[in-house]
């Protein structure tokens, strides 16, 4: 089957703004968006930028923006998409560097602030330190998260200020907060209860559609908003 | 980080404050549709609505909600402009007319029910 790509160009030494330009690839339904984008690159236009890395939905790299929705282009496949011309644009809200690549600076910047690793002032144990399953099923879902950005750029509040922290830092920022392993939790409430913080979220579950983990995102945050009602700072 | 909001509070407690009152306002506007249009008689004038004002139980109920009301809806503005505003000086300014603003309908508001006395229901309408 034939399918028409749509894709958002810029290239920042010619272009004064971003166009669309459209190719046409001879592929299957099976086939991922990630696959076409190769496609057109090594047969038709190899002056098209875009990242990628691992190709199976695990690394982040190729998230963007298909038919209006952000998602990995490795994970979403053709027969997924509605029938007709496929737009693939970049990653909202975020200053793009080339095509469909973007500049993620002040997402990891966001993401750094959380202090995203574990903290514990404990002795070292001589083994592992140890979780009952369920003080891991608590934060198993917030540690699929691969960092890919989707979520973040899909969240109104983060188009209206960028200084929000957005939805992925929340999640790991849960990730560490309920882990039972790490002492810092009151730190990194502190942090997530700002005004650039957790009460930016007004729970629009744009994350939740985004996110190709299948996080409930939005509901990460509804618990780190619990936790700072419940806890005194 | 040391980004902090101008009035230095994070809001948490105004977003705790905007989920209770939440709750009570669907309470309450269920009472409320249910009297004023579902089991009424359908006319509303002053000569029905006098004396359920005239009731210090009515009286609590709609302080009640006008307390409610204005402190979601305030709470809801001043989260607006904590998304859409990002200069200091007119945040402080838009901030200063949202208290303003619910300061005046507070006092306004309590005064009206408050001060609404039977005796206006025999005088007011024999002069109308």
């Amino acid at each position: 089957m034939k399918v028409t790509f749509k894709i958002q160009r810029f290239n920042p030494e010619n272009d004064t703004k971003p166009y669309f330009k459209e190719y046409t690839v001879e592929t299957h339904s099976n086939a991922a968006v990630l696959d076409c984008l190769n496609d057109i690159r090594w047969h038709q236009d190899e002056s098209l930028s875009f990242r990628r890395s691992c190709g199976h939905a695990i690394c982040g790299s190729c998230a963007m923006n298909m038919n209006g929705k952000n998602g990995l282009a490795c994970q979403t496949l053709i027969k997924d998409l509605k029938p007709g011309t496929v737009t693939v644009k970049p990653l909202p809200s975020f200053p793009i560097i080339k095509d469909l690549v973007v500049n993620l600076e002040k997402f990891y910047e966001k993401f750094n602030k959380i202090t995203p690793y574990l903290i514990n002032d404990g002795p070292v144990p001589q083994k592992e330190r140890f979780q009952s399953p369920e003080q891991q099923k608590i934060i198993e879902e917030s540690t699929t998260c691969i960092l890919c950005a989707s979520c973040t750029s899909s969240c109104p509040s983060f188009w209206a200020d960028d200084d929000y922290l957005g939805p992925a830092a929340l999640v790991k920022a849960f990730r560490y907060v309920f882990d039972t392993r790490d002492t810092a939790a009151e730190e990194r409430l502190k942090v997530v209860n700002d005004k650039n913080g957790v009460f930016r979220c007004h729970t629009i579950f744009n994350c939740n559609e985004a996110c190709p983990k299948d996080i409930n995102i939005t509901g990460h945050i509804a618990e780190l908003k619990l936790a700072l009602v419940t806890t005194k700072l | 980080m040391n980004i902090k909001s101008v009035t230095g509070d994070s809001g948490v407690r105004r977003w705790f404050y905007q989920r209770i009152t939440g709750i009570f306002l669907v309470v309450l506007l269920i009472i409320h549709f249910t009297i004023m249009h579902f089991i009424g008689t359908g006319e509303i004038d002053y000569q029905t609505v006098a004396p359920r004002l005239a009731s210090p139980y009515w009286k609590t109920f709609d302080l009640a909600f006008l307390i409610f009301a204005l402190y979601h809806g305030m709470a809801g503005l001043w989260v607006v402009v904590d998304d859409y505003v990002h200069r200091d000086g007119w945040r402080v300014f838009i901030y200063s007319l949202v208290v303003l603003v619910g300061a005046v309908f507070l006092v306004l508001g309590v005064l009206t029910i408050i001060t609404f006395t039977p005796h206006m229901l025999f005088t007011i309408p024999s002069k109308i």
